[in-house]
């Protein structure tokens, strides 16, 4: 490829740019893993276009390069730096226990999305991955198990334990309202 | 009344609860225990909302760099596409090159260890010519990591994915093909072998039917199916070989009084008839599943599908390979009768072979074993386990091929 073709690829994903920053927003949690993610899933792409055979739709393609980088990127935070190791749920909760007049307000608020970040932080890599792709972008667990090359079963069983641990880090401070 | 598990009502407010998704909204709206529950579940549920769909940051700039500069690097005179032809090319040849070169690597095996019998700095070398007659899978392994392809797809492809398999089986097909010559009045040597590569190369050129997505999806899972329950059968045999063959590195009468028991048990009729009807369901369920789950990237998956070939074509030769054995003398493939496989250049066609068939049915089995324990275990246990499993893996494979050299604890 040539500087021309660079400039045919990024109009080609430059449609789904908006889609893919947000959902490897969402898989992540903040702007700038999400810009890392994008960038190297794209980078991924281009050095990979060869291999799209027009089997998917291009943002199926996309889309599936970007869910592993950000597996990837996830499970690399992790090794380096342990940002994302799963915390002692009890200092999650700690940090959630503090009351709020109504819980319409509290979900709303700032304080109650660090809550619930810091209960994704809990979170394997692919528990978080899956959970988000289920519940943020409402992917089927087929779908999630295809992307992210794991069995249903396998999916479902992430799910559960992506949703036990954000029930036990969020839960308490339902309780009583 | 039987209640709905948390996780039943998960998959009920995702609607994940396929058929039973009237049965469960019919239990909760008469059941105030589990009403409850679920409206605990999904109070929290619906409180975790998505962030904020925002606009993409304007990196456009730094990713058209980005992408020139990895044009330029891949190559200063080559572009990218020519230099993932090249890639291509290279990876073909390496392991269309494994399956051509294998004799050369057995003739230096058997040399090798010849001089490492007078001398011992030769057993550096023996150990590097085994390396070499067992590359064959890992270059498979390397060659569908690093490419992707599809059904139905193009001829270089063909010519990768067929020359992959060869590169994975070669030490079962050589060994078989070996015997095979044997078997005629006509010694043809080295051509009956060179034979069987040009005609796997001439296959490859030729097309498959297609078959669609969704026919192929359906036939993998009903497959599947047969597939692990042939498979149940095998691996208690397989594994009982393998533990016995491991034990004869600590005990060669020990292996003996083993072996005598479980030949006495597989030669019954119907045990036989259990064992090769399994194998053959085992060969055609894996052909039928074929490639399915290759993809570039999927690095468990491929090695799955790798160890498959190399499994499907050791258990091909040896259930095939006694029946060549009806007209001529010597050992069977796989029955080991001599430990001191290095002694002479035709036994030492069994060491990779043997090698490569326990390793392979290890890895089939340990990668789906980690594949299937991601449903029930935490991802940080399944890579511990995994590393526990290679490692014990690993020693099996060592130990045996001591053994099978003739260094035994006890003989």
């Amino acid at each position: 490829m040539n500087d021309g073709d660079v400039e045919v690829f990024l109009s080609l994903v430059e449609r789904h740019r908006r889609y893919l920053y947000n959902l490897a927003l969402r898989l992540t949690g903040n702007e700038q893993d999400a810009k890392d993610v994008v960038q190297d899933s794209l980078l991924n792409a281009y050095l990979g276009l060869e291999q799209f055979e027009g089997r998917a739709d291009l943002r199926t393609w996309l889309n599936r390069i970007l869910v592993n980088s950000a597996l990837n990127h996830l499970r690399s935070l992790r090794r380096r730096h342990d940002v994302n190791a799963p915390q002692p749920i009890a200092d999650v909760v700690d940090t959630v226990a503090s009351s709020y007049p109504d819980p319409e307000r509290l979900v709303a608020s700032a304080d109650w999305r660090r809550h619930v970040s810091a209960a994704m932080n809990t979170m394997s890599p692919l528990e978080r991955v899956t959970f988000a792709l289920r519940h943020f972008d409402g992917c089927s667990i087929n779908e999630i198990a295809q992307t992210v090359g794991i069995s249903n079963t396998a999916a479902k069983q992430h799910i559960f334990r992506a949703v036990r641990k954000m029930r036990v880090a969020l839960e308490p401070h339902w309780s009583g309202r | 009344m039987t209640h709905l598990s948390d996780d039943e009502l998960v998959l009920h407010y995702y609607g994940e609860d396929g058929p039973e998704i009237v049965t469960a909204e019919r239990h909760l709206k008469a059941c105030t225990q589990c009403a409850r529950a679920y409206e605990a579940l999904a109070r929290t549920l619906n409180a975790v909302i998505p962030p904020e769909f925002v606009e993409a940051f304007d990196d456009l700039p730094a990713l058209r760099q980005l992408l020139r500069e990895h044009s330029r690097d891949g190559s200063s005179s080559l572009p990218v596409g020519k230099s993932l032809i090249r890639a291509r090319a290279g990876v073909t040849v390496l392991v269309w090159l494994a399956p051509l070169l294998y004799p050369v690597s057995l003739k230096a095996l058997f040399s090798s260890a010849q001089w490492a019998q007078s001398q011992v700095v030769g057993v550096p070398f023996v150990a590097l010519a085994l390396m070499w007659a067992c590359v064959g899978p890992l270059l498979a392994i390397c060659a569908l990591n690093h490419l992707s392809f599809g059904r139905g797809a193009q001829a270089s492809t063909r010519v990768l994915v067929v020359g992959a398999v060869m590169a994975a089986i070669s030490p079962s097909l050589f060994l078989f093909v070996s015997r095979a010559n044997d078997g005629l009045s006509v010694n043809l040597g080295m051509t009956l072998w060179y034979g069987v590569i040009t005609l796997a190369a001439l296959l490859s050129l030729f097309r498959r039917p297609g078959v669609s997505e969704s026919t192929a999806s359906t036939r993998a899972e009903r497959f599947l199916y047969v597939h692990r329950l042939s498979a149940l059968v095998l691996a208690v045999f397989v594994l009982a070989h393998v533990i016995n063959q491991a034990l004869a590195f600590i005990s060669v009468s020990s292996y003996t009084a083993m072996r005598n028991v479980m030949r006495m048990a597989s030669e019954q009729p119907a045990s036989y008839l259990l064992l090769v009807g399994a194998v053959a369901i085992q060969i055609a369920t894996g052909a039928g599943m074929g490639m399915k789950h290759v993809r570039a990237g999927a690095v468990a998956r491929n090695v799955q599908a790798v160890a498959g070939w190399c499994l499907a074509a050791f258990m091909l030769a040896h259930v095939l390979t006694p029946l060549l054995y009806s007209q001529t003398s010597g050992t069977t493939a796989g029955s080991i009768d001599q430990f001191d496989l290095l002694a002479s250049p035709r036994s030492t066609e069994q060491l990779p072979f043997l090698l490569l068939g326990v390793a392979s049915f290890l890895l089939h089995v340990g990668v789906y074993a980690r594949l299937a324990a991601l449903a029930y275990l935490a991802e940080a246990s399944v890579r511990r386990l995994s590393y526990a499993g290679m490692v014990v893996g690993t020693t099996v494979v060592v130990t045996i091929g001591l053994s099978l050299c003739g260094i035994h604890l006890v003989r």
